[in-house]
């Protein structure tokens, strides 16, 4: 029988990387755990309240998306807008070609993996350097992220200083210190001869136009410092309304991502530099993308925008441990990627429909989310759209018959009593096949069909 | 979650044994009966019961599960409160019926019955107010919290009454939290990832050497007894009902 | 022809318009989201070093101390902003100062005092502003970065902070050196960004 790829990947998944990725998720749910749990009296509650301003923030997204471009504009930005991730490219690269920008730093930014920015714009003869150290070290190696917060959780330092080594920054040396040094020293002359840094942001306040950025290394302060163009890549369900959100949205996105009350840098951009101060952008763009998002918007699925990207979900999944973030064959892994990547995919969604059935519906996630999104619904939402589309599922045994069953109880009650379904369906439609998969690591209890039911039938007649 | 206090909590039950209870697990199914007759209920139990529909709901086949669900809501009409010995059945019918029902004309039908579903523990300890249970059983039990309760009051409760009996130690072992890889046909559609996670429980669980494994849902005794089973190193598993009618067996 | 925002925008109508009743904006009290812990009369001061020296940052009330830390650490060059001409005089006597800072010299400055626009006492944060530093660089750029932070600009919550923003084009709140834990989840004080992160408070 074929196997779904979700579990084939993991079966085949070097052990060392599987406990690798194990281990540093359960610290990472610990971490979360204990920072609530010092700080708040009720989390929980805290929690549902994000949940309801996201809501809110994407159910109004026609006005607060209108009052952020006015803000933006307000600020000295430019604002733009592209509705396909090639549209985003184009619009990227157009900004930097009428500038006459040829070497550009990133800083790390999912939306930018998703369009995969860095790959058109070396089509172009853009230079574009990853300067948040997981995502650099991703992007020499030609490799993926496999978390969204920790993006090279699945390498260890050996695999680093090799990579390092055939980059010609130095030596073989895996000692962490010495590998951050390097990638300090190596980022410093890349920021200051970039003639634009690209961002992301974590949110877009609409009433005051200004961006956050939540970080920890300073990479991209640098990119906000050195270069002399600005450009922020955004969804457009990143809008909040106000700063007095961010009271509640920031107290939980450190603490949910890694158990920080705040990170080390978190960054209020509000327009570009004066023109007379000597750092800073003195031209400052912000493209907001579509790619599929208002199309979430208008599905069953919309919960998911809320999504604020700390990675608390991924981290104490259990087939996340499990099979790591290249299980997902996409940008987004884990709960929040089985229902992202999917709908992200458009009209290619049966590529990816059997993410959400790399679930066991634990509900683990949506215990952690920040912003209280109820995952297994989601989850169990996309598997109804793959099963009406007829997409098929190696594993899932199929439904019809069990309707059938389940709802005739004359029939119901005859197949408990002989012995299951073998005296009325012909083996080879028994679901004999879903059977093998459990018995090879698993025996079955003795069947006891039929014996509660007389039991209690004789009790009654007493 | 569907909240505990307007939930009508009278005596006259009708009894949902699930279907497997009517499958595999018969004993638990009269351990039930036992219980709630000890707790003063009068239990109608209607013949025609199958199935809860899960597995199809979890399929994505929501009209067979919808079908399913039309004749158990059909079975179970009326207003008397419907008890589960399952967190996961239970959670079908005030969680999972109303999603897959709501675009269904007759979502109230659907709505009336999860209104009155209680999870057996979350019944005894807060609808019929019982904080202690009688008579004593002398064990050390490792207590596996089913990830269809979380949210709701049914492990808390269930807790409650296993550490009210006189001789139960109810020991804490490793990533309790963490799901023991069941999920329903997920258990064959991911064989590895489940076996795997179901292991890395039995691990935690086995390094504090309780004599009893005890659950709310008999899915995760199935698949925890079925993995050690199999590993060669068999586990003693029992629904929560079984300790309360053994200790109530040893009442004086 | 429709341009990107015209598309864009009326998917999102398009999506919205079936919605009955869109979700109400929730109110957010002030203090919501307060740590439990605040004392509610705090001696902000006090509070604020408790936190800024358990994020990593080493606060210094007195310049004595502050000297004798940068001698201890060798740096070879520290800037100072030239309005601060007691500073610079104090320094000057001990150690090599210099009142220009340039991209030139970024290597060569290993260490920078500069002003911070306020603190946040329940977070330990330096709030460091444009407006506040004369080059952005020379807050992010050397080893050591001091904030000269005055007692009475620190808020005692991040909530008071937030509600207090100043109009500024970028205001970056600092708790702690920078640092990374992508090599094997091992924490790495001093990436990009300062590697030793000092206040002085006055």
């Amino acid at each position: 029988m074929p196997e779904q790829k979700v579990d084939s990947y993991a079966r085949r998944l070097d052990r060392p990387v599987q406990q690798a990725v194990h281990d540093n998720s359960a610290a990472g749910t610990e971490k979360r755990y204990g920072s609530l749990a010092k700080d708040f009296t009720d989390a929980d509650s805290l929690r549902r309240l994000a949940g309801a301003i996201r809501q809110h923030s994407i159910e109004n997204l026609d006005t607060y998306l209108e009052q952020a471009e006015a803000s933006l504009t307000r600020n000295g930005a430019h604002v733009h807008y592209a509705v396909t991730a090639d549209d985003a490219c184009r619009a990227v690269s157009d900004i930097l070609k009428k500038a006459g920008a040829k070497k550009i730093v990133k800083s790390k930014s999912m939306i930018s993996e998703e369009i995969h920015l860095n790959d058109h714009l070396a089509t172009q003869g853009i230079e574009s350097v990853e300067t948040d150290l997981g995502e650099y070290i991703i992007q020499i190696d030609g490799d993926h992220p496999s978390h969204i917060v920790k993006p090279i959780i699945h390498k260890n330092r050996r695999d680093i200083a090799r990579s390092f080594e055939r980059e010609g920054l130095g030596d073989y040396n895996d000692d962490p210190q010495t590998i951050t040094r390097r990638a300090r020293d190596f980022m410093r002359g890349k920021y200051l001869g970039a003639d634009a840094g690209i961002t992301g942001a974590n949110f877009v306040v609409a009433d005051t136009g200004r961006l956050v950025l939540v970080t920890n290394e300073g990479n991209s302060r640098f990119c906000l410092a050195a270069p002399r163009i600005h450009i922020a890549l955004v969804g457009i369900e990143k809008v909040i309304p106000s700063d007095s959100e961010l009271t509640v949205l920031l107290n939980l996105l450190g603490r949910s991502a890694t158990g920080q009350q705040l990170t080390v840098y978190t960054e209020f951009i509000n327009g570009p530099a004066r023109k007379d101060r000597p750092s800073g952008p003195e031209e400052m763009h912000v493209i907001f993308m579509d790619n599929q998002r208002s199309e979430i918007l208008a599905s069953n699925c919309r919960e998911i925008l809320r999504c604020i990207r700390c990675g608390a979900c991924l981290n104490v999944c259990p087939i996340y441990r499990q099979a790591t973030g290249h299980a997902y064959r996409s940008v987004y892994p884990g709960p929040i990627g089985a229902v992202l990547s999917p709908l992200l995919a458009g009209k290619n969604f049966k590529q990816l429909a059997d993410l959400p059935k790399a679930s066991s519906l634990c509900g683990a996630c949506n215990e952690v989310c920040p912003v209280d999104i109820p995952i297994p619904d989601l989850l169990l939402r996309l598997r109804n759209k793959a099963h009406e589309e007829h997409l098929p599922s190696p594993g899932t045994p199929p439904m019809a018959g069990f309707g059938i069953l389940a709802s005739s109880p004359s029939i119901w009650k005859i197949a408990m009593k002989t012995g299951g379904l073998s005296s009325l369906v012909p083996l080879e439609k028994l679901p004999l096949p879903y059977l093998s998969p459990w018995l090879k690591t698993r025996t079955l209890p003795g069947w006891r069909g039929g014996q509660f039911r007389s039991w209690m039938k004789s009790r009654n007649k007493k | 979650m569907t909240p505990t206090i307007s939930k009508p909590n009278g005596r006259k039950i009708q009894l949902m044994a699930t279907c497997l209870c009517d499958a595999f697990f018969d004993n638990v199914a009269k351990a039930t009966v036992e219980v709630l007759e000890h707790a003063g209920c009068e239990i109608e139990f209607p013949e025609n019961q199958t199935c809860c529909g899960q597995p199809a709901f979890n399929c994505g086949d929501w009209t067979a599960s919808r079908q399913v669900m039309r004749h158990t809501a059909n079975v179970f009409k009326g207003d008397k409160p419907v008890i589960v010995p399952s967190g996961s059945c239970a959670a079908m019918l005030f969680h999972g019926a109303p999603l897959e029902f709501e675009k269904e004309s007759d979502l109230g039908t659907i709505n009336d019955l999860a209104g009155r579903t209680w999870e057996i523990a979350d019944y005894l300890v807060n609808g019929l107010g019982i904080q202690k249970w009688p008579g004593r059983f002398q064990a050390r039990i490792a207590f596996h919290r089913a990830c269809h309760t979380r949210g709701t009051p049914s492990g808390a409760a269930a807790m409650q009454l296993l550490e009210s009996i006189e001789g139960i130690e109810v020991i804490p072992f490793g990533e309790a939290e963490q799901c023991c890889g069941f999920g329903g046909t997920f258990s064959v559609s991911f064989p590895h990832v489940s076996s795997s996670m179901g292991c890395l429980k039995l691990e935690h669980i086995t390094a504090v050497n309780p004599d009893f494994v005890v659950s709310g849902d008999m899915s995760c005794m199935m698949h925890l007894g079925g993995l050690a089973e199999r590993g060669g190193k068999p586990i003693k598993t029992l629904h929560f009902v079984q300790i309360l009618q053994a200790a109530l067996q040893n009442h004086a | 022809m429709n341009t990107s925002r015209e598309t864009i925008f009326k998917s999102i109508r398009d999506a919205l318009s079936p919605i009955k009743e869109r979700a109400a904006r929730p109110s957010v009290p002030r203090g919501v989201a307060d740590a439990k812990w605040l004392p509610d009369e705090a001696d902000s001061i006090a509070l604020f070093k408790k936190q800024a020296t358990a994020s990593g940052t080493l606060c210094f009330t007195d310049l004595e101390s502050l000297a004798k830390w940068l001698e201890s650490e060798k740096t070879r060059l520290l800037f100072i902003p030239s309005e601060f001409k007691p500073l610079v005089d104090f320094f000057s006597s001990r150690m090599n100062v210099t009142t220009e800072y340039t991209r030139a010299k970024v290597d060569e400055i290993d260490a920078c005092i500069t002003p911070a626009a306020a603190g946040i006492a329940e977070s330990g944060t330096i709030v460091i502003t444009d407006e506040s530093t004369p080059d952005r660089l020379a807050a992010l750029a050397p080893w050591y970065h001091i904030a000269l932070l005055d007692r009475a600009d620190i808020h005692r919550t991040i909530g008071d902070a937030l509600a207090a923003m100043p109009k500024d084009p970028n205001i970056i709140w600092v708790t702690g050196p920078s640092k990374t834990a992508d090599v094997e989840g091992i924490l790495i004080q001093g990436v990009h960004g300062p590697g030793a992160q000092a206040c002085l408070i006055v």
